[in-house]
């Protein structure tokens, strides 16, 4: 009796530890949940939600206003490719900007980096100065830069006529022709900053007795730099690639500062289209096309830098 | 550099130092050019930029320039910025930080598959959600708010901050919390006692260059403030200069009076971006 009464005590008591140990498993499996629960809710509703919805709403036709819209399947985007002059203009002016951004920031942030990456004197200073435009937000870029470019009082003109280069003087955020590159000059004075930012952290990384080593062997700078600092630096360099061309296609605000997307839609980007279009002409349908189809050309850069981040380790 | 300079021999040494730093400061000197234009037009009255252009020394320096400029409308601008920044970051970081613990040492068996989640809204393109948070914000009564905004900026700013935060919390040892663990404590206690002070570096890393993005921010303010007075500053000085477009000195008043605080706080804390920015691609 004694005895069956312990077992039953002890399976009682068993019985009893094992729902405490599945209840505390239960609340350690769901414990991360609650941890992540804020961030996440926020992040779908304000990101994921309304980007799925932009993709569903890029079927109809709607003004935005009506509460009827028209399922019209894939026509906002044979429209967009077929009929919309400006769609075309804003897709190559996007192709060239990112073919500059790809180049540009990139080779000069890594020129830079290794320019400054050895420690002299004032190596600090020179560093901050050049980062220096990556802090300022591309709305005052485009405001500073608009200024230089002023045709009477702007300082390229000035300086283009005290050099007696009178005949190189433009009109150069009117001049349909051109106007888009002279945005794009402001742009990469303030994006060099990042690629140079991660290019010295990259070489931080590679050892100096590389260097000595590829020395003794009688190696000069530029085969150093060939065959021994950049194959060393080829991880930087793709984050270094993926981040500018993502932040290329996101371009925005620099353009509706400097130009506003003329003149005559001269330098419309899928961004600023987008935004026109939605928001000017209420072709809320053609508009949602462009950020379907924006959001697809980032995905090629962007895929492999996910995959890159999420990288088991 | 400098000594692989002086190895040739075609130079002495010291000439050859020197040259190195003549060229880095007029390199220098023609990069920070926008800069200086912005400063000295901000100086100068209006007659005198009139007369000698952007790029000459200032007859005379004028400091109402930047009081006027404030008056005008700067003063909404710049305290604007200020409330959302300082409600933003915060929230944003406790939020983040919370998120990435729970992603790095919690035994998450989903952790890689919300991380990857998490990280698509690192490329998304703000134009792909501006259509339906129109339509959630107008439902929310949030349109014109600086609540409303505020709300939008720590979603959008998750991806980055987990990410930073993910960064560091990866190379916090996990015998720290496996210790904590067996001694009893709760991941929570982990969390704000042991973690998140270890991550401080991190955190205020987070911090600077997620004020700085905050600040600089100009879209979504854009599509979501509709009245002058709750304008922030990017999308103020851009009204400003539609609106001013010949006052070319108080506008550039009005530009400098909102980069000071982003100067001042690259001066201070010039090394947490790097930290901050090496974390992200860690």
């Amino acid at each position: 009796m004694a005895n069956l009464q312990q077992s039953g005590t002890a399976e009682l008591v068993s019985s009893e530890t094992a729902k405490t140990r599945k209840r505390t498993d239960d609340y350690l499996r769901r414990l991360p949940w609650a941890f992540l629960a804020p961030a996440l809710i926020i992040y779908s509703v304000v990101v994921i939600y309304p980007m799925s919805y932009s993709a569903y709403l890029s079927l109809f036709r709607w003004d935005g206003i009506s509460p009827t819209k028209a399922f019209v399947g894939l026509d906002n985007y044979v429209d967009l490719l077929t009929q919309n002059d400006v769609f075309w203009i804003a897709l190559k002016n996007n192709a060239v900007w990112l073919v500059a951004a790809l180049l540009l920031p990139t080779s000069i942030g890594l020129g830079l980096a290794i320019l400054l990456n050895s420690k002299f004197r004032g190596s600090h200073i020179f560093r901050s100065i050049f980062y220096f435009p990556a802090v300022l937000s591309l709305a005052v870029v485009g405001l500073i830069w608009t200024w230089i470019y002023h045709p009477d009082l702007g300082l390229l003109n000035q300086v283009l006529g005290a050099f007696g280069l009178k005949a190189l003087q433009r009109n150069w955020l009117s001049d349909p022709q051109i106007a888009l590159y002279p945005v794009i000059i402001a742009a990469t004075w303030n994006s060099v900053g990042l690629p140079m930012l991660l290019y010295l952290a990259g070489l931080q990384t590679i050892p100096e007795e590389l260097h000595e080593a590829a020395k003794v062997e009688g190696a000069g700078p530029i085969q150093r730099f060939l065959y021994v600092t950049f194959p060393l630096l080829r991880e930087t360099t793709l984050v270094v690639l993926a981040i500018t061309a993502i932040n290329a296609l996101k371009a925005y605000d620099i353009i509706y500062a400097m130009t506003n997307g003329g003149p005559a839609n001269r330098t419309q980007l899928l961004s600023t289209w987008m935004y026109f279009l939605t928001y000017n002409y209420n072709q809320v349908g053609l508009g949602t096309a462009i950020a379907v189809i924006l959001f697809s050309l980032t995905l090629i850069f962007a895929i492999p830098y996910i995959r890159f981040m999420t990288r088991k380790t | 550099m400098i000594q692989s300079l002086a190895k040739k021999e075609y130079l002495p040494r010291q000439s050859k130092v020197a040259l190195f730093y003549i060229a880095l400061i007029l390199a220098g000197l023609i990069w920070f050019t926008p800069v200086i234009t912005l400063v000295l037009t901000a100086l100068k009255d209006a007659g005198d930029f009139a007369r000698n252009g952007a790029f000459s020394f200032p007859k005379s320096i004028r400091w109402e320039n930047f009081s006027e400029a404030w008056e005008t409308g700067v003063k909404n601008y710049f305290w604007n910025s200020v409330i959302v920044t300082s409600v933003k970051v915060p929230i944003g970081i406790v939020i983040e930080s919370l998120a990435a613990f729970a992603l790095t040492h919690m035994h998450f068996k989903w952790a890689d598959r919300v991380f990857t989640y998490i990280l698509i809204g690192l490329i998304v393109p703000m134009q792909m959600t501006l259509v339906p948070l129109t339509l959630l914000m107008n439902a929310l009564n949030l349109i014109d708010t600086l609540t409303g905004l505020t709300i939008l900026y720590i979603g959008f700013g998750v991806p980055f901050g987990v990410l930073v935060m993910r960064g560091f919390f990866r190379t916090l040892p996990v015998a720290i919390v496996e210790a904590a663990r067996l001694d009893g404590c709760s991941w929570f206690r982990i969390f704000y006692r042991i973690a998140l002070p270890l991550a401080l570096p991190a955190v205020v890393s987070l911090c600077i260059l997620d004020g700085v993005a905050t600040w600089n921010e100009f879209i979504l303010a854009q599509i979501f403030l509709r009245s002058d007075e709750l304008r922030t500053l990017p999308l103020g000085l851009v009204q400003f200069s539609t609106q001013f477009s010949t006052q070319y000195d108080q506008l550039a008043a009005a530009v400098l009076i909102a980069v000071v605080p982003i100067v001042l706080v690259f001066l201070v804390f010039q090394r947490y971006f790097v930290t901050g920015m090496g974390g992200a691609v860690k």
